[in-house]
């Protein structure tokens, strides 16, 4: 029996206050060519207690990645989330509140939202932010588009935009399928064998309308060839960076040398990596690309009265005012998980954020350190500096390695053939987080050790 | 405090950290030293016992179901049912990687492959794909498979695709967003689908027509299966907008009125919380010719082998990427965590899945009699009653109004009343959508308002018709703030805090 529905039992009362007999008067205007003659072949309802136990039998039967040493990363990273953001996030009137068309009972939401914006502003250094994207590779995507719509007219390389070759074949899917539409064409910007940016390749771009790359790549790798950029392709080509927002406690906020759009996964700050989503990306960019950029955005404003009141604002670009002439057709957002990446950012502060970065970094620092000692064992690119994650070269398939741990109860990372196809068989990419533990680093140097001594024996 | 920016704690006032694993001066030194960040970032400066106490006075701003009714057309503010937060928090869920290898994440895809299947079975469609993760992407996800079908089948001339001009505005965005220019095609005068409109407009450069039923309006399309074959017979494509397939589950479905393609919302049909504006979940269902465009990954499964424990049901399941698979809409899985909460509440209801939809019909129904019969003596009071937004003898889950008598009455317009409703502890119905209506407001109460609830609004309703004009053009006047000036924040563009 199913316990959600208040008026159960009271149909023919309500039915009949309408002069109606039956359901079925309700559902009269179905053409009978068009009726479902048959019910739903589905099992019976299930009460509470049930759905809960068969979850956790079901949920459970997963690994978690903070259950183990746990290195696989690649763009989602298990941070440790305090307590108070999901306790705070889901209170009711956050999450059961639609989008705050009306201003006046959404100041709550409204608020946080433009503290959001403040913090994603401070954060990646430019004035402007919405209140989230999907994820970082639509953000990406739809960055691309943004650039092209502002710039196209002036471009010298028309509908053309440069991509770093070393974006991920999962989120260059995406960005295909974005910009295909409007006839963008993509170019790839090589790299050399240390994994930095070829910026001798990348004079081409100069005249196109758009340059995207990430910092650190998906090598983990810190490149000091991107703050350059904006000086090799000039100011009518928009440099668009994709983040982890994580090493900008460390690192420098692209908008702090040049960058006109900033995106990347909010995800670290706020909730775990939950296959991938619910999470959400962040967009950033400068002022002259606010009447393009995608997304919903909070203003400033007062009321009748005079007092401080928020607002969505810039709503003429949005897909419900200009239809087919909307910058993009996102309605649904991910404001709830920005409103957790809001409160993780607050907590941590401006002291916190940077102590995280550096966490990050520091596990990546000793476990890169021990495992280039493992006989067999070697860094992919010794001669560059890495944020959080790094690439090694192994003595058999990554594959093979990963299976092999797997019995041990150790994940070692990704195998760089699943976020490259055509890259080499033999390489793992080993990312770390805040949560990786000396314990953590002991156990995997251990297991890589004995396993590349069985299969170089 | 009022901004969470005026703290004046240390700038780690927030959560202590343990020591990082190496000595800090070390980490930065290993970083080259021009890409190293040179000033901090300005977050705020605040301990939990301040933050807590910030958020839960800005909560207490913030309108939602849990607060009070919520009839807002077209978004299915349904109640959200708790376990499915519990569930979702679940470390099995919270903390599983989607690049984690397959034996790590059985359990999510049963889950997953159980959502595919009911989807499938409740839409009359062959294959899903729980990959978009909003309705919108949905719409583009499945517009971009016919783009691929049709260039499949060398028809790639078909660079048109045809809504209605009641249809959502994502409809349109989404197709642009595609590559295709759209024909809006006008709605007839009764509302419904134009059928001479229509067979003015296809031809063998349409790609798709998309539509949504029951209709914007809230009203089942009666013509719908001789549109479907207008648009196959000239070689289209039809696409279905679930938007509205709250109304009609175990009554009709999509492949039984000629669609080829469908989207649901995970967040309005299946109670995934809105939370503000999103997380949303916009699965895709297709028939047979289109499934082998769809994007990856999609889960299959077959009988386990002996060392394949799994989630103990037999079988072992697999990402699969379809043979002519357009690629990603999201680097990842989709918003799995919406896909699981959907999957609790559908446990929930199983084959009920029907009583779910009546009752969102009778709701709406009985709502639609209660405004529009006041009882004499209140309709004596009345300036002006709204007028049907469309002539119905019954609507599906929802249904509009025009408030133009109104206007013309007393010179109160939709807005006004909507705002005034607002004083009475409502959130406002959905305001002037669709646009074919003239001073629309668009009522959907769902199926989990009770009776008593139904009736005290139908009753304020009629209070707010009686009022004095003056207080409603300046409603709301018992709100956080008051009427917000949208024009001055949009001329400004004061879009974060300076200090």
């Amino acid at each position: 029996m199913v316990d959600q529905l208040p008026n159960l039992g009271r149909e023919a009362e309500m039915l009949a206050s309408m002069g109606l007999s039956s359901m079925d008067d309700l559902f009269s205007d179905i053409p009978e060519e068009v009726r479902r003659t048959t019910p739903l072949d589905l099992p019976p309802p299930q009460t509470e207690e049930e759905i809960w136990r068969d979850a956790n039998r079901l949920l459970g039967a997963n690994i978690p990645v903070n259950s183990r040493p746990s290195f696989i990363g690649g763009g989602l990273y298990a941070n440790h989330v305090p307590a108070m953001v999901p306790m705070m996030a889901t209170r009711g009137e956050f999450l059961t509140s639609y989008t705050p068309y009306q201003p006046e009972v959404s100041q709550g939401m409204l608020q946080a939202m433009w503290e959001f914006q403040t913090m994603v502003s401070e954060l990646v250094g430019l004035p402007v932010s919405n209140v989230s994207m999907y994820d970082a590779s639509t953000a990406a995507a739809e960055a691309i588009t943004t650039a092209v719509r502002v710039l196209n007219r002036k471009a010298k390389q028309k509908d053309i935009v440069y991509i770093s070759e070393l974006v991920p074949e999962h989120r260059f899917s995406v960005i295909q399928n974005y910009t295909q539409g409007g006839g963008i064409i993509l170019k790839k910007i090589p790299h050399d064998n240390d994994g930095h940016l070829d910026l001798e390749a990348l004079k081409q771009a100069a005249g196109s309308c758009a340059v995207y790359v990430e910092q650190p790549n998906a090598f983990g790798i810190a490149d000091e060839g991107i703050p350059i950029i904006k000086s090799i392709i000039g100011e009518n080509t928009a440099l668009i960076v994709g983040v982890n927002t994580v090493s900008l406690g460390l690192m420098e906020a692209p908008g702090n040398y040049d960058a006109d759009i900033v995106v990347g996964e909010g995800q670290p700050f706020g909730i775990g990596p939950t296959a991938g989503g619910p999470i959400y990306g962040i967009f950033a960019c400068k002022e002259n690309f606010i009447r393009q950029m995608p997304g919903r955005i909070v203003g400033l404003s007062h009321d009748s009265d005079g007092e401080r009141a928020f607002t969505l604002t810039l709503s003429t670009r949005e897909q419900h005012i200009r239809r087919h002439k909307a910058t993009s057709n996102i309605c649904s957002n991910e404001t709830l998980i920005a409103l957790m990446g809001a409160m993780h950012m607050a907590l941590l502060g401006p002291a916190g954020l940077e102590k995280l970065a550096i966490r990050n970094a520091a596990a990546a620092i000793r476990t890169k350190n021990e495992l280039k000692e493992i006989e067999g064992i070697s860094l992919a690119h010794p001669n560059s500096s890495h944020f959080n994650e790094f690439v090694i070269q192994l003595p058999s398939s990554a594959k093979s390695l990963c299976e092999y741990l797997d019995q041990r109860g150790i994940s070692p990372g990704i195998p760089i053939q699943v976020l490259f196809p055509d890259l080499d068989s033999n390489q793992i990419l080993i990312s770390c987080t805040d949560q990786t533990t000396e314990s953590d680093v002991t156990l995997l140097v251990a297991g890589i050790g004995a396993w590349a001594k069985e299969v170089t024996k | 405090m009022s901004n969470i920016f005026e703290f004046k704690g240390n700038e780690d006032a927030g959560y202590s950290q343990p020591s990082p694993m190496v000595d800090s001066q070390q980490v930065k030194s290993a970083i080259p030293k021009t890409l190293l960040r040179e000033k901090r970032a300005k977050w705020p400066t605040a301990s939990e016992p301040e933050l807590v106490r910030h958020y839960t006075w800005l909560s207490r701003r913030n309108f939602g179901i849990d607060t009070g009714f919520y009839p807002l057309g077209s978004c299915t503010m349904k109640h959200n049912p708790r376990i499915n937060e519990r569930i979702v928090q679940l470390s099995g869920m919270n903390d599983i990687h989607p690049l984690a290898p397959e034996n790590h994440l059985q359990g999510l895809m049963a889950i997953f492959y159980e959502m595919q299947e009911m989807l499938a079975h409740c839409a009359g469609m062959d294959s899903v794909t729980l990959q978009p993760v909003a309705g919108a992407q949905g719409e583009f996800t499945a517009i971009r498979c016919i783009q691929e079908y049709h260039r499949m089948i060398g028809e790639e001339q078909r660079d048109k695709v045809i809504v209605p001009d009641s249809a959502h505005g994502t409809n349109p965005a989404s197709a642009a967003m595609c590559g295709y220019s759209i024909i809006e095609i006008p709605s007839g005068e009764d509302g419904r689908l134009d059928l001479d409109a229509l067979r003015a407009v296809v031809g063998d450069d349409t790609a798709a027509m998309m539509v949504t039923n029951p209709s914007t309006l809230g009203v089942f399309e009666p013509d719908i299966a001789e549109a479907a074959s207008i648009v196959h017979d000239a070689g289209g494509q039809m696409y279905y907008d679930g938007a509205n397939f709250n109304a009609i589950l175990g009554r009709t479905n999509p492949g039984l009125m000629g669609f080829d393609a469908v989207h649901y919302n995970l967040h309005k049909t299946f109670s995934q919380p809105h939370g503000g504006g999103g997380p949303g979940s916009g699965p895709i269902g297709v028939k047979e010719h289109l499934a082998k465009f769809l994007p990856s990954p999609i889960v299959s499964r077959q009988p386990s082998e002996e060392n394949e424990i799994g989630v103990g049901d037999g079988w072992w399941y697999h990402w699969e990427t379809p043979e002519n698979s357009i690629g990603k809409v999201q680097q990842w899985h989709g918003n799995a965590g919406a896909v699981v909460r959907s999957w609790a509440f559908y446990r929930r209801y199983g084959r009920e899945l029907t009583t779910m939809s009546e009752h969102a019909v009778l709701n709406a129904n009985y709502l639609r009699h209660k405004i529009m019969n006041p009882p004499p003596d209140i309709l004596e009071k009345i300036h002006a009653m709204p007028l049907d937004g469309c002539p119905a003898d019954v609507v599906k889950h929802e249904f509009t109004l025009s408030m133009t008598p109104l206007v013309e009455a007393v010179g109160v317009n939709g807005k006004d009343v909507a705002k005034r409703l607002l004083d009475y502890g409502y959130m406002a119905p959905t305001l002037y959508f669709p646009m074919i209506v003239p001073e629309c407001l668009m009522i959907e109460p769902t199926e989990t308002e009770s009776k008593e609830e139904l009736d005290r609004f139908a009753d304020n309703f009629h209070a707010v018709l009686c009022e004095d004009p003056e207080i409603l053009t300046n409603a709301p006047h018992n709100t956080d703030v008051k009427r917000v000036d949208e024009v001055w924040a949009a001329r400004n563009l004061i879009l974060r805090h300076t200090d």
